[in-house]
């Protein structure tokens, strides 16, 4: 039999259509569908036991709880903790991906030396031979922990200095401190008790202290409500996320906080709004009107609707002594509700010295914020866990990241009520890391060690007998037979908080009103905290969102 | 009894703060935007919006609207549009399911989803070196070319179950089940339960007069509900897509 082109044309054809008519080609379709999608270097999930455990977020100093889900021995999820007395379970949006973090491209993995690869051996050499030729001082970035105590006795040991420096927050309490003599690691705002809160400018529902802790007070006792428990009473000269939020927006002319506040400060007095009397402002009321694009009549709204619901407090964004000196107007100084001293039982912060001087050698702590650029002539050894660019310092010196060391947790800077906890270093280090007490203690082992300052607390803490310690369920200091018995809960994630106390016992005075924009602190650095690497998944937030601008500098 | 899983969003509760948005990103290991992404490419099955009340000066409001899948009733568009039959509501709990395998990314459920709240994968996975150990072992990451939405944690929800079924119960312990972002909202501004159960708390805030559902006129019959106290709030339900104008991204 011939077998022609054209039968091979038609078996061809019948072919094909004969395949059409059977499954193969789409079953065929369809696999390679799924297997174009699954390429063996597609990343996997790590396969591996799965266990819950508790800690504390450091990223910033504010000290949220965190429930943390591991596999395979590394941090795979993160929520916040619901038993936590402050938090209540709220977190940031960047703390649900900070587990990302220790993995991010900007990591630092290794020593560097003004750009190039160096060794700890060669970082330890250089800090010992700078020590030897000069004084060396040492910058804290959260002073009070069991690390701080690490870095200020080396500092004091080698004849040096110890320096903090404060974030925005505590900014905001400096003229308090100023006028009371009280430090500002001892100020607190007592927010749960307020029933108005008047913000010049602080994001209280964006990112404003513990996260969680106003934003949740503000979910409860007045969202949503026209004549709300909680009023928020929000002065920004744009409209803010938390002046769109708040029970009453005044939009002011940028930059002229001092004005109103003085304004208002005379329409208390003039209309003997406040029992107190207080210096009466320069300013009448029609400059200020001017000063301020608001009317006179709005400025008396504002002073009126501050006294209406008591008690009342005014939060700065910085350290704006007018806007401060209402509070002293209003009474809201030493007074529930308003700017409290909470105890201190476990960590007299240490006070900053004046000024840095010429150290030959100049030590960051990792916690010290990334944009912090001392103008020094010192040998600069800066300790970071990821690396911010643009960076002067000498030396680069890779440390933990995130929960990979073991710390305590202080209170944070805004809080009324004193709290300590311990965050333990759940994961294993992504590179060979050393924290700046790590470091200090290698060349002087005589130094304090972490483990047994934190041990030390807890004792003094079973000893003061007082308080409660919130793990699963709250318990009385009083209640634990032992220290171990508490230092283990605290190691598990609970968190110890002081009983609520009265909170007066300190006084502030106005000889005269303050007419300054800030107050001055030569003491200390002003500086906003921002991390100087953004966890992956924070792109969500601006960059697959129209909810925020992206960050400057910052790669997520 | 058939559930019918859904939430009550309280938008005057809602600070915009993003946490759902990251926390649902982490739990269902989403892969981290790359540079070229933008609101539309990108892969956010909960997206907050930013909306404005359209006014300027102190009359100027603003609310943010978290828009997920609305689990639509049994007259869901994706549903019937979908050739593979990867889109199926699911009886025992209401649930619109999404199934990856079956997608064959012809985007169809995209183009009929009234609330755009479906994305399509434009591109394989892909996370720094090392990363991958942070994914959460209980989800499959993302594949590229397919559609993606919100499945209410579906992971968790199998959790759950087995938790119920490894104690002998056969209903859920509603603690056990608990979306990403219902979990990570700072202020608690999301509800979530059972809509056919009146003893849920989420029955009782879906049926108050300030509840409402997106473009409700078309009879999609979302289960996710949302809650108002404001007017114009409330307005921005029935003319989403006018709205949408001001919002660039919506």
């Amino acid at each position: 039999m011939k077998f022609s082109r054209r039968d091979l044309l038609i078996g061809s054809a019948g072919a094909t259509a004969g395949l059409l008519l059977t499954p193969v080609p789409w079953k065929l379709l369809g696999d390679v569908s799924i297997w174009t999608q699954n390429w063996p270097w597609i990343p996997q999930p790590a396969r591996g036991p799965v266990e819950t455990k508790q800690s504390f977020c450091t990223l910033c100093d504010g000290g949220c709880g965190v429930r943390v889900r591991m596999a395979a021995g590394y941090p795979v999820g993160i929520a916040g903790i619901k038993n936590h007395p402050i938090t209540k379970g709220a977190l940031c949006p960047l703390a649900f991906a900070a587990h990302q973090l220790n993995w991010h491209p900007q990591r630092l993995r290794e020593v560097r030396h003004r750009g190039r690869a160096a060794s700890w051996g060669e970082a330890q050499a250089a800090f010992e031979k700078a020590c030897g030729e000069g004084p060396v001082a040492v910058i804290d970035g959260r002073s009070g922990r069991a690390a701080s105590s690490v870095l200020e006795a080396f500092a004091r040991k080698q004849n040096g200095s110890y320096h903090v420096v404060l974030g925005a927050e505590s900014e905001g309490l400096a003229p308090y401190a100023d006028w009371s003599g009280v430090p500002v690691a001892a100020l607190g705002y007592d927010l749960e008790n307020a029933r108005t809160v008047v913000s010049f400018g602080a994001p209280m529902l964006d990112g404003w202290g513990t996260p969680g802790r106003f934003t949740r007070l503000w979910s409860e006792r007045a969202a949503g409500a026209a004549d709300p428990q909680l009023r928020l009473i929000q002065v920004d000269s744009s409209l803010s996320r938390t002046a769109a939020l708040a029970w009453k927006w005044v939009s002011i002319r940028e930059g002229s906080e001092t004005e109103l506040a003085a304004g208002v400060a005379r329409v208390l007095l003039e209309e003997h709004l406040v029992s107190s009397h207080g210096p009466m402002p320069q300013l009448s009321l029609a400059e200020v009107a001017a000063q301020t694009s608001l009317t006179t009549e709005a400025i008396r709204d504002l002073a009126r609707n501050m006294v209406e619901n008591r008690p009342v407090m005014v939060i700065a964004a910085d350290g704006n002594p007018a806007v401060a000196a209402l509070n002293v107007l209003l009474g809201a100084v030493a007074a529930p509700g308003g700017i409290g001293k909470r105890g201190e039982h476990l960590q007299p912060r240490a006070p900053s010295e004046a000024s840095i001087g010429s150290p030959r050698a100049l030590l960051l702590d990792s916690t010290v914020p990334w944009e912090f650029v001392p103008e020094t002539a010192a040998e600069v050894f800066r300790f970071a866990a990821w690396d911010g660019g643009g960076n002067k310092a000498d030396w680069l010196l890779p440390a933990p990241g995130f929960l990979e060391e073991l710390t305590d947790v202080l209170t944070a800077p805004t809080s009324a009520v004193e709290t300590y906890a311990v965050a333990m270093n759940l994961a294993a280090p992504a590179a060979e890391v050393k924290s700046a007490a790590q470091f200090l203690l290698q060349i002087d082992p005589t130094l304090p060690v972490v483990e047994k300052v934190i041990q030390a607390r807890c004792e003094e803490l079973f000893r003061i007998r007082q308080g409660t310690v919130y793990g699963e369920q709250p318990v009385a200091v009083t209640k634990f037979e032992s220290a171990q018995k508490l230092e283990e809960q605290l190691r598990k994630g609970a968190v110890w908080m002081d009983d609520p106390r009265r909170l007066g016992g300190f006084r502030c005075e106005l000889k005269k009103w303050p007419s300054g924009n800030a107050v001055s602190r030569g003491t200390n650095w002003d500086t906003a905290w921002a991390p100087p690497a953004l966890p992956a998944l924070a792109t969500k937030l601006y960059q697959e969102s129209n909810l925020r601008e992206p960050p400057a500098g910052r790669k997520a | 009894m058939s559930a019918r899983y859904g939430m009550v969003i309280d938008l005057d509760r809602c600070t915009g703060c993003g946490a759902c948005m990251v926390a649902c990103a982490a739990e269902n290991n989403v892969p981290p935007a790359p540079p070229r992404a933008t609101p539309r490419t990108g892969l956010t099955p909960m997206l907050v919006h930013k909306v404005t009340n359209g006014m300027e000066g102190t009359a100027r409001r603003e609310v943010f609207i978290p828009v997920t899948c609305m689990q639509c009733g049994d007259e869901t568009p994706c549903v019937s549009v979908c050739p593979q039959q990867a889109v199926q509501v699911d009886k025992a709990t209401g649930i619109v399911m999404q199934m990856p395998q079956r997608c064959l990314g012809c985007r169809y459920c995209m183009v009929a989803c009234p609330y755009h709240a479906r994305y399509f994968n434009w591109w394989d996975p892909a996370w720094p070196a090392g990363m991958e150990k942070s994914l959460n072992p209980g989800v499959a990451v993302r594949m590229r070319g397919v559609v993606e939405k919100c499945n209410l944690c579906h992971a968790r929800l199998h959790s759950a179950k087995e938790k119920a079924a490894a104690a002998g119960r056969k209903e859920l312990d509603p603690a056990d089940y608990i979306p990403a972002c219902l979990e990570a909202c700072p202020t608690g501004a999301i509800l979530f339960g059972n809509l056919a159960d009146e003893n849920d708390a989420v029955f009782s805030v879906a049926h108050s007069p300030d509840a409402f559902r997106l473009l409700a006129r078309l009879g999609t019959e979302p289960k996710v509900y949302y809650k108002s106290g404001q007017a114009w709030v409330k307005a921005l339900a029935e003319h989403h897509s006018e709205r949408a104008k001001e919002s660039k991204h919506v």
